[in-house]
């Protein structure tokens, strides 16, 4: 059952399955790291996207590429309201940590009741048809919507990289991670940092949100599931930690998509919930990759030296 | 006459969610939506082992607020250890995978939900006699956590939340005070699950989905936290007001976003213009040094 055909099949699914995954959880690890904020608007932020992309592409027959600039501009102004009427003026107002929540839940509610109000609860996808065209490369089926979609993933990596490691603003982002106060007295502007990263969230959430309403039905309350992904994500790959998140989220992808080899798909879905609740439970404070890798040092230190027991 | 009742029934049961969710969200501080899953997890405990096990219907009612109550513990033990934060997540992560789980389950009746559960006292006594019953229950639900609120556990309470950190200097166990406030307003919840079971005799999952969520939490932000009276009347009102948009005939497609978008557009309506509520806390909210309240 489990051939070599099987396992890379499911590996190179997972891989572009993970693509939107690993998108919504980086955007909802930004956010968690430069604005320590569990936002869960970002639901409404992906919801937005991918109704303007619909309505755009699905409704009005433009063509997808100004579905996908729809989606960036939607959800870029949505963020930007979010940041600036809602986030800004609780901050000012010293809110707790649960008023801010409870302003995020709310935002994600009201935009999904407000989809469901205006397009109806039955799924919809950006393109009339799921169909792609799929290739042989020797025992793995490669679909015409798996190659773009890991290719998008990889340039919106290195994009983010590029922009956190080389400019200014992303070098600002990270000062503001660190120690906003501290960021502040060095003349950092953090409410435009905060801002940035909002935007930065948006744009993550809305390509992730076009390439899954490209290969999936969605509902109104899709964006919810999907950011439960990015919080399970998170927290596993360890809270500020960007990458890590990205990393989990392929690795959760992967598991869901193996899952078919040894539960019945309708309990697919109640998988990520599983995980989320054992991630909190065994790891609270993420899986410390470095820890693991001294653990493992500890554990075996001749063999991973290569020295043999006769020699020590 | 039956229209009116089941109003005044519901009115009850919110009052008890809302007052019991105040206890834990309000007093206690605890960041967490699930509890319409406590409420959900009264219900069909109470409904199954009545219906499939002949329990006594008043002794199922008790084990479903009990299986709640285990339950709430089983989630803010772990989530509490770490920090408040964890619990919310846990918390939505419990509720929709325990939701996901019933629909799965062919004993609970899945997803189109489960039915024949055994009534209790209206065809026996009257209907009368069962919103008498659920009044006396809401009344006793307020009174309880008004009484908890301002005892000597409320001031713990109290004090836990303010400053959880010289709480614990001063001896105090903070995760056992946050898991028995959480366990306690989640047993309440249990109970008024049971109660609703027994009185319309069919639950179904979609019943304690977020919608769930957002109407309580809206009745305790709209009705005033941390106030006993606050959540009563977020209850009364917000239960009300759904009634009257049922008067309008509109197609159940588009009354039922509607109600959403009521409830979830009155919270954030308040969050920032009236964030006290309508009954405001007094002392007893003003003392925590929130600036919420500004």
């Amino acid at each position: 059952m489990l051939s070599f055909g099987v396992i890379a099949q499911i590996l190179w699914t997972s891989l572009a399955t993970s693509s939107y995954f690993v998108l919504s959880a980086m955007a909802f690890a930004v956010v968690l790291k430069v604005n320590r904020l569990f936002n869960f608007a970002q639901a409404a932020v992906m919801t937005v996207a991918f109704y303007a992309a619909y309505t755009l592409v699905g409704l009005l027959g433009l063509p997808g590429r100004a579905g996908f600039v729809g989606a960036l501009v939607a959800s870029l102004v949505l963020s930007a309201a979010i940041e600036i009427l809602g986030l800004r003026v609780l901050r000012r107002r010293g809110a707790s940590t649960m008023f801010v929540f409870i302003f995020t839940l709310m935002i994600s509610e009201l935009v999904a009741y407000l989809a469901m109000l205006i397009y109806g609860t039955w799924p919809a996808t950006v393109f009339p048809s799921l169909f792609w065209p799929a290739t042989l490369v020797g025992p793995v089926a490669v679909s015409g919507w798996d190659v773009p979609a890991v290719a998008t993933m990889l340039a919106v990596c290195a994009a983010l990289y590029a922009f956190l490691r080389l400019m200014r603003p992303g070098q600002f982002m990270l000062a503001v991670a660190d120690n906003p106060d501290l960021a502040e007295l060095y003349g950092i502007a953090k409410d435009r940092v905060y801002l940035i990263t909002m935007l930065i969230a948006g744009a993550l959430g809305a390509v992730a949100m076009f390439l899954y309403g490209t290969r999936a039905q969605v509902q109104p309350t899709t964006s919810i599931d999907l950011l439960l992904f990015a919080i399970a994500a998170s927290v596993i790959g360890g809270i500020g930690n960007i990458w890590g998140a990205a990393l989990t989220a392929f690795v959760l992808a992967l598991l869901q998509n193996a899952s078919v080899l040894f539960i019945p798909s309708e309990w697919q879905g109640f998988l990520l919930y599983i995980v989320l609740f054992l991630a909190i439970v065994l790891f609270p404070q993420g899986v410390h990759f470095r820890k693991i890798s001294q653990l493992f040092h500890r554990l075996f230190p001749r063999r991973l030296d290569n020295t043999h027991p006769k020699d020590a | 006459m039956e229209y009116f009742y089941t109003v005044i029934i519901l009115i009850g049961l919110y009052v008890v969610l809302a007052s019991s969710f105040n206890l834990i969200i309000g007093y206690g501080g605890l960041i967490s939506i699930a509890h319409p899953v406590f409420y959900a997890i009264g219900a069909y405990t109470s409904a199954l082992l009545s219906r499939d096990f002949g329990v006594p219907i008043v002794a199922s009612m008790f084990i479903g607020a009990a299986v709640a109550v285990i339950a709430s513990i089983a989630l803010a033990l772990p989530s509490l250890r770490v920090s408040g934060d964890y619990l919310l997540i846990a918390s939505i992560g419990f509720q929709l995978g325990l939701l996901e789980l019933i629909k799965n389950v062919s004993w609970t009746g899945g997803a189109g939900g489960l039915t024949n559960i055994p009534s209790f006292l209206v065809q026996s006594v009257g209907r009368e006699t069962y919103v008498a019953l659920v009044v006396v229950v809401a009344v006793l639900s307020v009174w309880l956590v008004r009484s908890i609120a301002h005892g000597p556990y409320g001031r713990a309470l109290s004090a836990m939340r303010d400053d959880e950190l010289a709480y614990s200097a001063l001896g105090r166990n903070a995760i056992a005070t946050k898991v028995s406030v959480f366990a306690l307003g989640s047993g309440l919840a249990g109970f008024a699950g049971a109660l609703y079971a027994h009185y319309f005799r069919y639950i179904a999952p979609e019943q304690f989905e977020i919608l769930q969520s957002a109407a309580i939490l809206t009745m305790v932000v709209v009705g005033g936290m941390r106030s006993t009276w606050g959540p009563v009347v977020g209850a009364v009102m917000l239960e009300a007001l759904p009634q009257a948009i049922t008067f309008l005939n509109l197609p159940p497609s588009v009354l039922g976003p509607l109600q959403g978008l009521l409830f979830t557009g009155l919270v954030l309506i308040f969050m920032f213009l009236r964030p006290q509520g309508l009954v405001p806390a007094g002392d007893l909210w003003r003392a925590t040094g929130d600036k919420d309240a500004r």
